[in-house]
């Protein structure tokens, strides 16, 4: 974790209201691990007294870059889409725990519903250079909200779902998780509450024959020893959750960002993001 | 001889009281900085005056549900509920770190009755690393207790003596924005025992989700902070100072050196820097540098000098300003 100032290198509104920019901070894109984020300061900070954070995206080693992905939904947003490249966004990052991939996984499954592809996006890359397939279920309102798939690596497995049928699958992206639950070792998934509540669901129900699970069992592993929360508990859980909220400090010290966990609230900046799905209490507060 | 920049050396520390000296009159307020360690190598804790810790209580508290933050015009809202793990798991966990500090820390105590502080202070009192103590009478975010104490003098000063009589560590007592007159309480305070007063802690506030059309908070209300709050914390800690002799420690948007000589103008010998840490967690120990500048660019040995500069040579005439604000 570090304070830094990022150059905006490119920045552009790819879907109505959603933005991806890419800023050059090779340290951060050093460090980072798919899954975390960083907690933006904009140049102007009139009147605005919090950071605002984001999921690093996207992020490579070699260029030093990393992108981030945004819709325009209040004044912080509105300031960092007015940035103009060449100019700076103070970050602090990387910050929080990444999803955790088991070594022996080598079929990826990543489910985002919505702005949600921002916190999964990364975890493609990630699995791909480590020599995994992997499939990508998307679920959007409409075919105008759909992330477009020249985003996405060639390699990958795309299929979308719109809740109005005007693209793909017309339904839910959690209805598209059955054809691919066998096959997936694990799963990493992000989108708006209901729709991970409604994963961790059918996950929970098949916890037993799912995935890495399923690996641990013929190596005669067991994943009874690892503490709930532990990364290696994380790392053998079918399902892995990057959960949001608002945000105070990013770093662990004012509570205010926290979800409730089985074992009591958790703070997604500092526990999480990610989270193993078994960790959230998903029916809510006591 | 007229003192220049280079020749002054300016004395940046401040008393407390009861030996609670601090380097310099920079501190953290508590609820931003959690125990002093979660901010890690981003700030070297070593260059602030003191850190209050993140509300403590006699046993572990779950909070309140969230969302539990939401940024307000000019300021936040935060409804945190007090959680934390309970007195003897802070002490457990970071009173050994909080020990080989040079920097003091105050632990922020927090209860629902009178015998839960008292307890908590017992329970701190000799602790190595505890260099003091700030009362919590005023959090608006919990039911039972919390802000009960801030509103009322005689409340306000009977658990300010039973804590007294409980510990030898200093006492720093944090009032209320949303009492009607701060005079009479911090009167109460002052007559009790109390080393030090500080000034404020959050208003009580909302927000509402638009989308939703219901309050946006998991609690509804929360307490509000940032600059939105500095006026009304330079009120109070303006008739606090009129008030009592106590060292008043100033809280209510400090983000930069003039909010700091504000304060100090209006009576307070040392400030919380607060929310815009958050922002810039860096901002605390840059202020410390820039007083130090300012203080030596003015030809002063000692911030102290310029302390309740604002506040009028004759003291006001006692209180019928306290119907003027009453909401």
């Amino acid at each position: 974790m570090k304070l830094l100032r990022a150059e905006l290198v490119d920045s552009r509104e790819f879907l109505p209201g959603q933005w991806l920019q890419r800023y050059s901070a090779p340290w951060l894109a050093a460090g980072v691990q798919a899954g975390q984020f960083v907690h933006v300061r904009t140049p102007d900070y009139s009147g605005l007294v919090l950071r605002r954070p984001f999921s690093i995206n996207t992020f490579d080693r070699s260029t030093g870059e990393i992108t981030i992905h945004f819709r325009v939904t209040g004044v912080g947003t509105t300031w960092l889409a007015r940035m103009q490249t060449g100019e700076f966004a103070e970050m602090l990052g990387p910050l929080g725990q990444g999803f955790e991939r088991d070594p022996r996984t080598r079929h990826v499954l990543l489910v985002a519903g919505g702005l949600g592809m921002a916190g999964v996006r990364s975890m493609a890359d990630e699995a791909l250079a480590a020599g995994c397939e992997v499939a990508v279920l998307f679920g959007a309102a409409s075919a105008a909200e759909v992330y477009p798939s020249g985003l996405l690596p060639d390699e990958v497995e795309y299929v979308v779902s719109t809740d109005d049928g005007s693209f793909g699958h017309a339904g839910r992206v959690t209805d598209l998780v059955e054809r691919f639950e066998a096959w997936a070792d694990q799963c990493f998934a992000c989108g708006p509450q209901p729709m991970l509540a409604a994963m961790a669901r059918l996950a929970a129900g098949r916890a037993g024959r799912l995935g890495v699970a399923r690996l641990g069992a013929r190596r005669g592993r067991t994943t009874r020893n690892a503490p709930l929360g532990s990364r290696q508990a994380r790392r053998r859980a079918w399902l892995q959750v990057s959960m949001e909220q608002n945000m105070g400090c990013a770093v662990g010290a004012c509570l205010g960002c926290v979800v409730m966990g089985v074992e009591g609230p958790q703070r997604v900046c500092r526990e999480g993001p990610v989270f193993a799905a078994e960790e959230i209490a998903w029916e809510g507060w006591r | 001889m007229t003192p220049t920049a280079e020749q002054t050396t300016v004395d940046l520390s401040v008393d407390l009281g009861r030996g609670l000296e601090l380097a310099n009159p920079i501190m953290v307020a508590s609820g931003t900085f959690g125990y002093g360690i979660e901010y890690g190598d981003v700030i070297d804790v070593e260059q602030l005056g003191a850190i209050c810790s993140k509300g403590t209580t006699l046993r572990p508290r779950i909070g309140n549900p969230p969302p539990r933050v939401t940024e307000t015009p000019a300021g936040m809202l935060n409804s945190i509920g007090l959680q934390n793990p309970g007195v003897d798991a802070v002490l457990e966990k970071y009173a050994t770190r909080w020990a080989g500090w040079r920097v003091p820390v105050i632990v922020n105590v927090a209860g629902e009755s009178v015998e839960d502080y008292t307890e908590v202070a017992r329970r701190l009192d000799g602790q190595p690393g505890v260099a003091g103590i700030e009362l919590n009478i005023s959090c608006p975010n919990v039911g039972a207790g919390g802000l009960q104490f801030a509103l009322d003098a005689g409340a306000a000063g009977e658990v300010t003596a039973a804590v007294r009589r409980a510990t030898e560590l200093p006492v720093m007592v944090k009032l209320s924005p949303a009492a009607t007159d701060v005079r009479g309480i911090a009167r109460a305070i002052a007559d009790a025992g109390a080393d030090a007063i500080s000034a404020v802690n959050t208003l009580p506030g909302m927000a509402i989700d638009r989308h939703r059309r219901r309050p946006l908070l998991g609690n509804v209300y929360g307490g509000l902070s940032g600059p939105a709050l500095k006026p009304v914390a330079l009120r109070v800690v303006y008739e606090v100072a009129q008030t009592v002799k106590l060292p008043i420690v100033a809280i209510g948007g400090v983000g930069s050196l003039d909010d700091v000589l504000d304060f100090l103008y209006a009576g307070a010998r040392a400030v919380q820097v607060g929310t815009a840490v958050f922002a810039d967690p860096q901002l605390p120990v840059r202020l410390v540098d820039s007083l130090a500048n300012w203080c030596a660019e003015q030809g002063y040995a000692s911030h102290l000098e310029v302390v309740g500069a604002a506040l009028p040579s004759k003291r006001d005439k006692p209180s019928v300003k306290g119907v003027e604000y009453r909401p």
